[in-house]
């Protein structure tokens, strides 16, 4: 049977219609597809595409990200309660997350109008302990946090400072405890 | 280099089994007065009239076998074929079936997915109807269990191992004189181990036999003439593309001889 092996050149359609026609390939060796193809071709024309050598830097990128107006709280929430307590659970398509719940429940107060902007993410909050969800947040050890910076932030002319401060005292409290003790001695004598 | 049992089948050629594809699709004419004289050439041309009823009929209708009702928007949703792989594998070929980009996962077009499946599947079922010989390819180790089984449940034909340079191009001399090449070649998975494009793409554009291909976000469907952008990984649909392919063929082939015997061959 003859054919053609071009495959870069037109569709396996194309090739194979005008071989018949050419009279190469006759009728009674038509393939089996050929008139499955006519009645029903497909959305796209199957011709090859040669690779593009040269990429531009500069190329926009057509496919859109897909952001919703709900990411801000979601960014929000993982950023304040970090996963939060509940385990996602992948294989239930009507799962409901800790996360999603807050995001219901934020959206339904912002709609509701009577809470002000800064004091949503609190409000939400409480409305869900109310509710029975245990939210922990994820800087919670913030005071044992704070005496380390401090550690690290004293630097060398406080800490003179200080000690010339308390030598001072010192000798203050050491001139006052000789003086009461002279006048000790004075009226004793 | 034997590497495995090779399941596929290239065989010496199918007798035809159908009366009706061993005769020319032209109907000879038949003097209306030399009827009865000549009752040879009124039968050859009323199995040629009843040929032609039996493989142009499907052809008028746009779904002939009811394959839309196999599958939902929801189904393949729930299947996991949205799921694209990350934003760095992308090919820029597949940029026209993709939805968009979240978090720098690509997410394929279920709407245009459904249409192009729907087209694949019932350009299969036609070929099937008409004695076409379906391959199914994919170089997936993790499905290729279930698509050899498949292929043997829907009586047609597998390569799931590691494919020879001169499959499809050298046929008659690797495998003897008068091989009948497959008709269709179904890809379940256009990449092969190392992530380049299936050399049967290719082959079988050379050889001019269609293919149906199911084309992730990383692949190249410009070769394949039926493709279908659809994640090709997760396991849970890969079982569903092959219940479809296998609930396609069977039906077209019940058809078939639903048809045979409807007319009376």
């Amino acid at each position: 049977m003859a054919g053609s092996r071009l495959e870069k050149f037109g569709t396996v359609f194309t090739r194979v219609r005008d071989l018949m026609r050419s009279g190469v390939l006759q009728q009674t060796e038509k393939p089996v597809w050929f008139d499955v193809y006519a009645a029903f071709p497909p959305l796209r024309e199957p011709v090859y595409v040669r690779p593009v050598r040269i990429v531009r830097m500069d190329a926009k990128d057509t496919v859109p990200e897909i952001l919703y107006k709900e990411d801000e709280i979601r960014a929000k929430f993982f950023e304040l309660y970090g996963s939060g307590p509940k385990v996602f659970d992948l294989t239930n398509t009507k799962f409901v997350s800790t996360c999603q719940r807050f995001v219901d429940k934020y959206s339904a107060l912002e709609s509701k109008g009577d809470v002000a902007p800064e004091l949503l993410m609190e409000e939400t909050g409480k409305a869900l302990f109310a509710e029975g969800v245990m939210l922990r947040r994820k800087g919670g050890l913030a005071v044992e946090a704070k005496t380390h910076s401090s550690l690290f932030g004293m630097k060398l002319a406080d800490m003179l400072a200080e000690q010339q401060v308390d030598t001072a005292i010192e000798t203050s409290a050491s001139e006052e405890h000789q003086q009461t003790v002279n006048n000790d001695r004075s009226t004793a004598s | 280099m034997a590497a495995g049992i090779r399941t596929k089948a290239m065989y010496s050629l199918r007798s035809a089994r159908w009366v009706g594809s061993a005769l020319p699709c032209y109907s000879r004419p038949c003097a209306s007065s030399a009827v009865a004289a000549n009752p040879v050439a009124t039968q050859q041309s009323r199995d040629a009239g009843v040929n032609e009823k039996i493989l142009h009929a499907p052809l008028t209708q746009p779904d002939y076998f009811c394959l839309s009702e196999l599958f939902t928007l929801k189904d393949l949703f729930e299947a996991r074929v949205h799921m694209g792989h990350k934003k760095g594998c992308r090919h820029r070929l597949m940029e026209p079936y993709l939805f968009g980009c979240r978090l720098g996962v690509d997410i394929i077009d279920l709407e245009q997915t459904a249409e192009h499946l729907q087209r694949a599947l019932n350009f299969t079922a036609h070929v099937a109807y008409r004695g076409g010989l379906v391959l199914f390819v994919s170089r997936q180790r993790q499905s290729s269990h279930l698509v050899e089984r498949t292929a043997h449940d829907c009586g047609e034909y597998a390569h799931t191992r590691y494919w020879q340079g001169g499959l499809l191009t050298n046929a008659p001399i690797q495998y003897g004189a008068g091989v009948r090449l497959p008709d269709l070649i179904v890809f379940l998975s256009t990449l092969n181990n190392v992530f380049q494009t299936h050399v049967a793409v290719r082959d079988a554009a050379k050889m001019n036999i269609p293919t149906v291909g199911i084309v992730d976000s990383n692949c190249n469907p410009s070769l394949i003439t039926y493709p279908v952008p659809g994640n090709d990984d997760t396991p849970v649909a890969m079982e569903l593309y092959c219940w479809l392919f296998k609930m396609a063929i069977n039906r077209a082939k019940d058809k078939r001889k639903q048809m045979e015997l409807l007319k009376g061959i």
